[in-house]
């Protein structure tokens, strides 16, 4: 077998023998030492302490749910604009160096159980930072950070048990908050993330309305592919803008998906480009099927179905503004359709002026600005609610970059880069085992 | 490199088209033709979306990221052609959205060579995408 079919093996199941979807999850549970660890419990989330088993069993978990989230997407190629790869993977590390302690900072003024509640914001708020996405995100970039530190020499998977600790009781808690018990992760829950409590998702439903006007259904297009577009590049070509949960089943047939596009951040130098725009809309949008379709939402709360073209099944919609990040979930508002056509000229002016912001930069500012916004969003929105915490970070040197990222730069950004990753994102090689 | 379930490869019927490449399909659309372009650096993509006849041309760009054809996207050009990714990539889920035809992961069998040893056809061929079906599509120029 060449090179090629080993790699495509790889790519078609985890370590040659895992599938994805719901079938690898529970494969997986399978062959976990300790699999209660990825389900939580009132109880398992409030220890301070687990045991290594635990430890590796949940990372163990992780690492399939990573391969499941990246596997298909490894043929991508760079971006030609934005050096992602780079930047995320010093981001990673960086977040390895510093975000455990950011953690117990948080955790000493919220304590535990402040924790879980606010794992628990996204089931009655949309258009929030604090979301299913970040709630995995934030600590499974943090660990693999401890990997690619590993995998480079520049850390050992003895070292720092007690920050490993500590990014898995905080997942695991916030996760908790969102789901109240039962398995953590959503491709746990047969990745649906109907995260959304029903009250919420009854007044989205009754603020619906039918797309029987073909202009609407072409506004309303224009405006959700324009919005996410802008999203992810406003978030330097990651996900982090953009939150889908659901389905949520509609009665009478159907599904809702509810859609965050997270458009203007004043934390990035570059926000400005997206001032006045709402800091985020929110799109829920109704589907009445002919066929059946199978719906899957990752952890990373993308959804993808079976067939693809689901939008062609689009009903009705929903669509709302928050305009700053703390606007009160009673002070966000509708969008009209004038107002979803003025919004769409916007983004399309501003997708062009922050393009050209991007690629007016040379290499390493690009990747400074791309670990500047994983640092931000992946932090930011948690220490913010805790009043004076986001000042103490930025006070204590929350942006700079720690010398173990900075040791990991020169090979991170340099042509080794794909072949230390690849073991990292596609062989399990990300969560080494903490007992050595 | 993604893989193309050959089994499904669409076939080329009309007698003044032939086949120069085939891919992942993205979106089912009816067939569209237009003029191509290569986009090989960000300063290619601003200089294409500044200029004319953006919503006639079929864009052909290396890779599959999305953001590296942003302004392409929103200035909704007829047609998109990669040579890398697949239909799961951000690009494929925002170009379905669009509602732009899209094929990925395309191997053209004829064309001129880039700087980089990809091979394309020439700026300016008219490229047929037949992408009514998944989950491949054909890119076909005009002539037997």
């Amino acid at each position: 077998m060449g090179a090629a079919e080993d790699f495509a093996k790889y790519l078609d199941q985890y370590l040659g023998e895992v599938p994805d979807g719901p079938a690898g999850d529970l494969e997986m549970r399978k062959r976990l030492p300790v699999a209660s660890i990825v389900d939580t419990s009132d109880e398992s989330v409030l220890r301070d302490s687990l045991a290594d088993d635990e430890i590796d069993s949940w990372t163990g978990y992780m690492a399939w749910n990573l391969w499941e989230l990246l596997a298909k997407r490894a043929t991508e190629g760079a971006s030609g604009l934005i050096p992602r790869q780079e930047y995320e993977t010093i981001s990673f590390v960086h977040m390895w160096a510093t975000f455990p302690q950011l953690i117990r900072e948080l955790t000493k003024e919220l304590g535990a159980e402040g924790i879980v509640r606010l794992g628990a914001t996204p089931r009655r708020e949309f258009s929030t930072q604090v979301n299913v996405t970040r709630h995995f995100g934030t600590p499974m970039c943090t660990l693999v950070g401890r990997g690619i530190a590993v995998n480079l020499g520049l850390d050992k998977a003895t070292n720092r048990r007690e920050d490993v600790e500590t990014m898995v009781q905080f997942c695991r808690r916030l996760q908790h908050g969102a789901w109240g018990g039962g398995p953590g992760f959503v491709s746990g829950r047969g990745f649906k993330s109907a995260v959304l409590e029903p009250d919420i998702v009854n007044g989205l439903l009754a603020d619906e309305t039918r797309l029987d006007d073909p202009d609407l259904r072409t506004a309303f297009k224009k405006f959700n592919a324009a919005t996410e577009l802008f999203g992810f590049l406003m978030h330097y070509d990651c996900r982090a803008g953009l939150c889908d949960s659901g389905p949520y089943e509609v009665p009478g047939g159907g599904f809702m998906i509810v859609r965050d596009h997270q458009l203007y951040e004043p934390a990035f130098p570059w926000g400005h480009i997206g001032e006045g725009l709402p800091w985020s809309v929110t799109q829920a949008m109704v589907y009445r099927p002919t066929e059946p379709i199978d719906v899957k939402i990752n952890d990373i709360s993308t959804t993808f179905t079976n067939p693809t073209d689901y939008h062609k099944h689009l009903s009705g919609i929903a669509v709302y503004a928050r305009d700053t990040w703390d606007t009160p979930m009673s002070e966000v508002r509708r969008l009209d359709a004038d107002e979803l056509v003025a919004i769409t000229e916007r983004v399309k002016k501003a997708t062009l002026e922050l393009y050209k912001d991007i690629a007016a930069k040379d290499r390493d500012r690009k990747i400074r600005d791309g670990i500047l916004v994983y640092s931000t969003i992946l932090m930011m929105p948690y220490a913010r609610t805790v009043p004076g915490l986001r000042a103490h970070f930025l006070d204590n040197g929350f942006y700079d970059l720690d010398e173990l990222a900075e040791a990991a730069w020169p090979t991170l950004t340099g042509g080794d880069a794909a072949a230390t990753l690849a073991p990292v994102f596609i062989l399990g090689q990300g969560f080494p085992s903490v007992a050595g | 490199m993604a893989t193309i379930d050959e089994r499904s490869a669409p076939t080329v019927t009309d007698r003044n088209y032939r086949q120069v490449g085939q891919g992942q399909n993205v979106v089912e659309h009816e067939a569209v033709e237009g003029p191509c372009i290569w986009l090989d650096t960000p300063d290619d993509v601003i200089e294409f979306v500044t200029g004319p006849d953006v919503e006639d041309t079929i864009v052909i760009s290396r890779s599959g990221s999305t953001t590296f054809v942003a302004p392409a996207l929103t200035a909704g050009v007829k047609g998109l052609i990669t040579l890398e990714g697949t239909k799961e990539c951000h690009l494929g889920i925002v170009s379905r959205e669009f509602g732009i035809p899209c094929v990925m992961s395309v191997a053209f069998t004829e064309g001129v060579t880039t700087p980089q040893g990809d091979t394309v056809p020439a700026d300016g061929t008219v490229l047929r995408l037949e992408c009514a079906a998944m989950p491949n599509a054909a890119v076909l120029v005009k002539g037997a």
